[in-house]
């Protein structure tokens, strides 16, 4: 189980004249969830936007380094990033549902890829996408009607699904939560548990204790540094590092 | 101060804030009355024409027409002696002065009248039949009550014969009101009541629709390449502060523009639709493009977000997701772009559509006149009866303003998605 996903070497980010990232060495293992916590601006989102090129949206960010999914550098001007997303997929801090019908949000993703070539496949494919993100049961009587007049964890659980739907090997999750109340949270937390079992997951948070529910591994960041990384368990109950100690503790951050 | 004087001075500001906002709403409105009053009491008018119920013989002895005549007969025929016969038929004139008076009582088209009812029936040879012919422009004034009889003659354009024969006519009852169907079908002429908007309504159509052909499509790619798919550098700045400098620019200088370059350099048809479209699709071009921008801006970033995220290429993150969500106000500026267009004056008066032309354009390259422009010519015109067309077409032009309007605010609360 602990085949190495994704491998990052010496990855620098920079915004302009600012860098973002110092030299970040971080391993993810296959079918499991990795934590990637650390104060606000501590570089855990640009981190993970790398992993599938959403930085090439900001003009001014230029990304130095290595990252291999699978041992193939996906870092390279010359890849296809359109089949890069079709891989790994995200779930961005604020849920984002398109302003269109919940059967179109979660059929676009495949349409756009060629997945689904009839109405009843593309039938199949909300299905299965809606019943893995725990959403079918509450929606499949109203899949005409827009995403956006959802709740918000169901808007949450939509945005994962419409993730799922294009077949994804890895899920990125940037902070999932952070705009959900807690009971909305624990049903996303319960849905990371049983995803891990087909996909590698990522997940920014900037709770301790989420970071301890979800995840096998935790990563603590720090100022664009990776300070620490290691098993969840072993992070939280006795971290090598001072400042981890610290952050954990609640006594920074 | 105590606690109690502030807090009286903070509820008297707001009490005076109040007063000072529903004042110059009050003033504003006022303003508009005033407007729409005076434009309505001058023209509302010109939709109704003063007419003459007279006899018509079709003498057979006078026309050298047959029943079943071809149209072609009809148009070439002499139907003067007819139409002199008819109107002098209206009242017993005594004098070749009396006779003169009396025929001055009738448009001068009134034998075209006289032939056109015959063109719709060429079975009228032998027959009698009552027809309304326009009475003229001094008497349609002096019937709306816009003349004033009390003058003394020698300062009248009615003499006293005519309205002598006007009571006379009024006493009879020949005298009506008809609906003024010349003032939509007809174009430009020198006698009031015979002039009509419709070469303007025409040319101002045509004008309209190649300035939205021009202007539409460059204007929305423009908007999209440079909000969605430009660098963000100097250069892309440099355009966008000149886009806005140049929805600032006066019309008139597109006028000139149009005047060197269109007219002068490529040597196009002056005083056509064509030009005028052309010019006013230049002018209107960054009118459209900042609410066009604007529009595309208010997309919120994270669904351009969410396509990418699945896979989708930025070309179809625009066109299948942000594209679609700016569509209504793209829309709406578009068509508020095209509003302005329809009722600028100054740029086709350079390019030449001043000129008095009475046909109505058939084609965009064919003279023509257009809605302001009419207003324009008839305001300097010293007739009374041009004053109440200058207000009719006015108020023409206004109502085709504010359908166009409710038009561009309807697409927008329509079709606009609300997201949270």
């Amino acid at each position: 189980m602990s085949d190495i996903k994704i491998k990052s070497k010496n990855l620098n980010v920079y915004y302009g004249d600012k860098q973002a990232l110092f030299d970040v060495n971080l391993d993810l293992n296959e079918k499991e969830v990795t934590a990637l916590i650390g104060p606000s601006g501590c570089g855990k989102s640009t981190f993970i936007r790398c992993i599938n090129r959403m930085n090439d949206v900001i003009d001014i960010c230029k990304v130095e380094g290595n990252i291999e999914i699978d041992g193939v550098e996906i870092n390279d001007k010359e890849l296809d990033v359109v089949s890069l997303r079709e891989r790994v997929g995200m779930v961005f801090q604020k849920p984002n549902p398109f302003p269109k019908s919940i059967y179109d949000n979660i059929s676009y993703g495949p349409k756009i890829h060629g997945k689904g070539e009839t109405k009843s496949e593309l039938d199949e494919i909300v299905e299965n996408s809606l019943k893995k993100a725990a959403l079918w049961e509450e929606v499949k009587d109203r899949l005409n009607e827009p995403g956006t007049g959802l709740s918000g964890g169901q808007q949450q659980r939509l945005c994962i699904a419409r993730a799922i739907s294009v077949n994804p090997e890895v899920i990125l999750m940037d902070e999932p939560c952070s705009a959900l109340d807690p009971i909305a949270t624990a049903k996303i937390e319960e849905l990371i548990d049983e995803l891990k079992k087909t996909y590698t997951i990522v997940i920014v948070t900037h709770s301790m204790a989420q970071a301890v529910r979800v995840s096998q591994k935790t990563g603590f960041f720090h100022l664009g540094k990776l300070i620490e990384v290691g098993k969840t368990e072993k992070i939280f109950k006795n971290p090598d590092n001072k400042m981890t100690q610290d952050y954990i503790t609640g006594r920074f951050g | 101060m105590t606690k109690e004087q502030r807090l009286k001075k903070r509820h008297s500001s707001e009490k005076r804030f109040r007063f000072y906002g529903l004042a110059s709403i009050f003033v504003a409105l006022l303003f508009v009355l005033i407007l729409v009053n005076n434009i309505f009491s001058k023209g509302s008018s010109a939709f109704m024409k003063t007419a003459i119920d007279v006899e018509v013989f079709f003498d057979p002895e006078l026309l050298e027409l047959k029943n079943g005549a071809n149209e072609e007969e009809i148009l070439e025929a002499d139907f003067y002696d007819v139409t002199i016969e008819t109107l002098l038929k209206v009242y017993p004139a005594n004098t070749l002065e009396e006779e003169n008076a009396l025929i001055d009582l009738f448009t001068t088209d009134a034998e075209i009248e006289i032939k056109k009812a015959f063109l719709e029936d060429n079975t009228l040879i032998g027959k009698k039949i009552n027809l309304e012919i326009s009475a003229s422009d001094d008497i349609d004034q002096l019937h709306k009550g816009n003349y004033p009889r009390d003058l003394p003659e020698d300062r009248r354009r009615i003499s006293n014969i005519q309205l002598k024969i006007y009571d006379n006519l009024i006493e009879n009852k020949k005298i009506i009101k008809n609906f003024n169907n010349y003032f939509f079908t007809n174009g430009d002429s020198r006698d009031p009541e015979l002039a009509g908007i419709g070469g303007a309504l025409v040319g101002s159509f045509y004008s309209i629709i190649i300035c939205l052909l021009l202007a539409f499509p460059v204007a929305v790619l423009a908007s999209i390449y440079l909000e969605e798919f430009a660098p963000k550098n100097k250069i892309t700045d440099f355009i966008e502060i000149n886009i806005n400098n140049l929805a600032a620019v006066p019309s008139i200088v597109y006028g000139l523009l149009a005047l060197q370059i269109l007219l002068a350099t490529i040597q196009l048809p002056r005083s056509t639709p064509l030009v005028a479209g052309i010019t006013l699709a230049l002018m209107t071009l960054p009118r459209i493009i900042i609410p066009c921008r604007a529009s595309l801006k208010a997309v919120p970033p994270s669904i351009r977000e969410g396509a990418l995220a699945v896979g989708a290429s930025k070309f179809q993150s625009v066109f299948h997701h942000v594209v679609p969500l700016a569509l209504p106000g793209t829309l709406s500026g578009t068509i508020i772009g095209l509003a302005q267009a329809l009722g600028e004056t100054a740029p086709l008066i350079l390019i030449g559509m001043v000129a008095f032309v009475v046909d109505i354009p058939s084609t965009p390259i064919d003279p023509s006149s257009s809605l302001p422009v009419q207003v324009y010519l008839w305001s300097e015109s010293a007739e009374r009866g041009f004053v109440e067309k200058t207000s009719a077409t006015i108020m023409m032009l206004l109502s085709f303003l504010i359908v166009m309007n409710f038009v561009a605010v309807y697409l927008r609360q329509k079709f606009e998605k609300r997201w949270n």
